[in-house]
């Protein structure tokens, strides 16, 4: 069974002429980590929200773990959790009383909820800050208080829109151990993020979304080839020319003082000498989902930078 | 995988809902209790002291009417915090909790912030010629206004896209049902056409209600009776708006 099915998804809010989703035909497979990437205002949580039954679609069709999400919401409500974009913790409650009482609502008894409780706060290293009221906590504590109201709940579906935001590296490391587990034990999850990294290290399938459409999607392998070349070398700028290194590969400025080669691990050798005979500091590494983000969604050559695309 | 919904769990979420956002804030806030017991006695105060104590009957029925659209409609101002900018209210959309409850939570809160202001209020009634008799004629004014502007405070905030929007609404509809209406002063003030018109309003009958249990006099052609009809409508009119017209699932 799918965990969502969306069908030519439309969403036009009051007011707007514009679509916030136009016609998105998504389907998340259970058991897996579904991410949707996309620049501010692409519609990623317009879909979230449709998905989530939070919001009414324009048009289109979504199914939640094989229910309709606009008719049938009260028993899609039953099945899963969420975690909204820029949610914020109450202020005088703490991180244990989030997760006990919401436990306790979503209707668990004490025992259960004060072992999940116990559990999670544990899970996202919020032990030591159990009794302390959310007022007196760090912005990225209030948001792993938000994570783990929702990953404490036995959903079986898991919306997560940009969980990490405001974190810090240990603190997302920690959220994305907990959400692999989520799945582990057969969990499905909607994530949206804007940090390519976390979409590399969970996803098994993502969509890009831009301007309410999406224009790419399929694992991280899939995506990678939608640039032709496999490798990016940076290399600063100063004395070399453009059409120089335009005969290795497509060339971005990355507006750095640093320019970024993409092109095939045999040229790797030849460039990296060229860089070394001028003195000039270079990288080489794998194209990135970053890479492909940029290229697909980045208008990069307005910016005269990607000269791959415009040829 | 989720646990076994039974017929109790509405009310124990709406307690659950009252625990945490009214007695663990004012378990840690203690001082809010008195900022927000004070207001209801302003007008009191200011009445009683330009009447030498002439009108401070009816100021003790309009005190505590007042106060009570104020704890019920400040129940809108809380919605639209959580729904605008902790964004709480969409955990609770997305789950099995009903709009009705988290109402209900909500509203519950609101009556423990208002708890020492109602009680003196309500001891002043008794204590202004009440008797025993009629304490539950007064508990029952008290839980049908509050009630019935709850659901209103729900219903309203439910339309507001924003705080500002939510707090300016929200103060109007408190003079349209707390100050013009004769409910801090007795409705032969007004003339005849705006008698009628006010009757139109819940806030009249419960000011006549406490008025009349404290041993006021009532219009002729007013009784319990018909108080108690308006009120009991304008409940189920708002809790039925709050649960069919309220926007729960945005829109």
């Amino acid at each position: 069974m799918l965990a969502i099915d969306a069908d030519s998804l439309t969403k036009v809010y009051k007011g707007s002429s514009r679509a916030a989703l136009n016609n998105v035909s998504i389907k998340v497979d259970s058991a897996k980590i579904f991410t949707l990437l996309g620049r501010n205002g692409a519609g990623k949580t317009t879909f979230v929200r449709m998905a989530a039954t939070q919001l009414l679609p324009t048009s289109g069709s979504i199914s939640v773990l094989g229910y309709d999400a606009v008719r049938q919401a009260k028993q899609v409500r039953q099945l899963i959790s969420v975690v909204p974009q820029e949610g914020r913790p109450l202020r005088a409650l703490t991180p244990w009383d989030h997760v006990y009482n919401w436990l306790q609502i979503r209707g668990e008894d004490k025992k259960q909820a004060r072992e999940k409780t116990e559990a999670v706060l544990q899970k996202l290293e919020l032990s030591e800050v159990r009794d302390r009221p959310a007022m007196n906590l760090s912005g990225g504590m209030k948001q792993k208080i938000l994570v783990a109201m929702a990953l404490a709940v036995d959903a079986q579906l898991l919306f997560l829109d940009e969980p990490t935001i405001g974190l810090d590296p240990v603190s997302r490391r920690q959220v994305w151990s907990a959400v692999k587990d989520w799945k582990a034990k057969g969990g499905s999850i909607l994530l949206t993020t804007h940090y390519m990294d976390e979409a590399e290290m969970l996803s098994d399938y993502i969509a890009i979304i831009d301007r309410g459409s999406v224009v790419a999607e399929g694992t991280v392998r899939d995506l990678r080839k939608v640039i032709p070349q496999n490798t990016r070398i940076d290399v600063a700028r100063d004395g070399l020319d453009i059409e120089t290194l335009q005969s290795f590969g497509s060339v971005v400025d990355t507006g750095a003082g640093t320019l970024r080669v993409f092109t095939f691990e045999s040229s790797i050798r030849e460039l990296s000498e060229l860089a070394i005979r001028r003195n000039l500091p270079f990288t080489v590494s794998p194209v990135t989902l970053d890479d492909v983000f940029v290229y697909l969604v980045g208008n990069i050559e307005s910016n005269g930078g990607w000269s791959q695309r415009s040829q | 995988m989720v646990a076994t919904k039974s017929i109790t769990l509405p009310a124990r979420q709406a307690f659950l809902i009252a625990y945490s956002t009214g007695i663990l804030w004012l378990r840690r806030n203690p001082s809010s209790l008195v900022f927000t017991a004070i207001s209801p006695f302003s007008l009191l105060f200011v009445l009683f002291v330009i009447s030498n104590g002439q009108y401070v009957q009816f100021a003790v029925a309009g005190s505590l009417v007042m106060a009570l659209v104020g704890y019920g409609l400040a129940l809108g101002q809380d919605i639209s915090f959580y729904k605008t900018e902790y964004k709480i209210q969409d955990v609770f959309v997305a789950s099995p909790v009903s709009p009705l409850t988290y109402m209900m939570g909500l509203a519950l809160s609101e009556l423990m912030f208002g708890l020492p202001a109602l009680t003196a209020l309500a001891a002043l009634v008794v204590y202004f010629g009440a008797s025993l008799f009629n304490i539950p004629l007064l508990v029952a004014t008290i839980l049908l206004l509050w009630s019935s502007m709850s659901a209103m405070g729900f219903f309203l905030s439910s339309h507001m896209l924003h705080m500002r929007n939510a707090t300016q609404v929200i103060s109007f509809v408190n003079v349209i049902l707390a100050v013009l209406p004769p409910v801090f002063y007795p409705i032969a003030n007004l003339p005849e056409q705006l008698q009628y018109l006010s009757y139109a309003v819940p806030t009249t009958h419960a000011s006549l209600m406490l008025q009349h249990s404290m041993g006021l006099p009532v219009p002729a052609g007013w009784s319990l009776e018909f108080g108690y009809a308006v009120q009991i409508a304008y409940l189920v009119g708002f809790v039925t708006l709050a649960k069919t017209r309220a926007i729960w699932r945005e829109t």
